[in-house]
């Protein structure tokens, strides 16, 4: 053992760090830009966000281990093994998203994903701002789409809320910091712990963000090229 | 049918026929709340005018046809819209509206605004009736431009 206490294991690989913080910062952005009601720089970033959505769709078939809804989307019993650990303080050994983790990752996915298909097909009272999918349905459609672009935010919020929550519930009581991980890719490891590399692909990566740039481009178009 | 269920039955239509005259009777009593509910569905109308335009650019072709009677939809409503605010038509005509007290208070800027719409609205069935899709973007931009400017001032943010 030449060092035994600084001994750190890769879990997250750059791509899905580099898709977490884009998509804190593109969420805040959405938010204040439609305060602000400025729809140009709203729709813009409904298209990155979609990009990412799709990016870590993507990711969850192609990416390395911890990235993969087949390693980290777990039954109940093992979502119930986890929650009868939480109250201890020893942190918990997750090569990646712990069990109910997992679930919290798949339900603000899917919210999201609601969140960016109303839009795209949300249009203002006035007909005059509208997502790049309105002039496929009618405008009482469109005007449908848009209340509920607004209500699914509230399902955004409570759900970021319990990510943050359950990120410090972590630092506080179990001593083991969630957020230096997604910044640097890297936990503290047990003592004598051993772990698999993190393996990747850039090339796949790669594919992946074609993909994903793609389809949003295609959708922020309508599907209409001219 | 038994007595006691005809009986009960035209007890039921009376009492129905009570309801609908006294509701008849509330919006009747009150034409500020009349006017509101006309124009919100007039508002409900150029909207839906609108994205009637919207798409047509979107889709980078004019249907002259359509395109020039949601065009004249835009100018006749809003020349109908400019008569639907009387005094009293704001928050204390019982039915929930967006409409600001400052267009009353501020009465000669609405109108000379929803003046500005109406020659915005005009032009648009010119552009509307030229079938070029650069009219009527153009166009569309002027009169989303009137409409924004006074949602701005005189209409609720929310």
């Amino acid at each position: 053992m030449s060092k035994p206490a600084a001994s750190t294991t890769r879990i997250w690989d750059p791509t899905i760090r580099l898709f977490h913080w884009l998509l804190v910062g593109l969420i805040a952005f959405s938010w204040w830009s439609g305060e602000q009601h400025d729809m140009d720089n709203h729709r813009l970033s409904g298209y990155a966000i979609l990009a990412l959505l799709v990016f870590r769709v993507f990711w969850g078939f192609a990416g390395p281990r911890t990235a993969r809804f087949s390693s980290f989307v777990r039954g109940p019993g093992a979502v119930l093994a986890y929650v009868k650990g939480l109250g201890s303080r020893k942190g918990h050994l997750a090569d990646g998203h712990n069990p109910l983790g997992g679930w919290s990752v798949v339900a603000m996915l899917a919210v999201i994903a609601l969140m960016v298909g109303a839009g795209l097909f949300a249009s203002d009272v006035d007909g005059i701002e509208s997502g790049p999918l309105a002039t496929y349905v009618s405008f009482e459609q469109s005007e449908a789409a848009a209340d509920l672009h607004e209500t699914v935010f509230n399902g955004i919020l409570a759900l970021v809320g319990l990510h943050v929550l359950a990120v410090a519930f972590y630092l506080v009581w179990k001593r083991q910091n969630l957020v230096r991980a997604m910044i640097t890719g890297r936990r503290a490891a047990e003592e004598g712990e051993t772990t698999a590399d993190l393996r990747w692909s850039p090339v796949l990566a790669l594919v992946g963000i074609v993909i994903a740039v793609a389809v949003a481009w295609a959708v922020s178009k309508g599907f209409q090229f001219n | 049918m038994t007595l006691s269920k005809s009986l009960s039955l035209a007890a039921l239509g009376m009492s129905a026929a009570l309801v609908v005259a006294t509701s008849t009777m509330a919006i009747a009593a009150s034409p500020a709340a009349t006017a509101v509910t006309t124009r919100q569905a007039n508002f409900k109308k150029m909207g839906g005018a609108m994205k009637v335009l919207k798409d047509q650019i979107s889709s980078g072709a004019i249907s002259k046809a359509e395109a020039v009677a949601a065009a004249k939809t835009l100018a006749a409503t809003g020349r109908a819209q400019a008569k639907l605010f009387p005094n009293g038509s704001g928050a204390s005509a019982g039915v929930k509206t967006d409409a600001l007290p400052a267009i009353w208070t501020n009465r000669t800027v609405f109108d000379g605004q929803m003046k500005a719409y109406i020659a915005q609205a005009d032009k648009m069935v010119v552009a509307a009736n030229t079938g070029n899709v650069d009219a009527v973007t153009a166009q569309f931009k002027a009169v989303g431009g009137t409409c924004g400017s006074c949602h701005k001032q005189f209409r609720a943010d929310n």
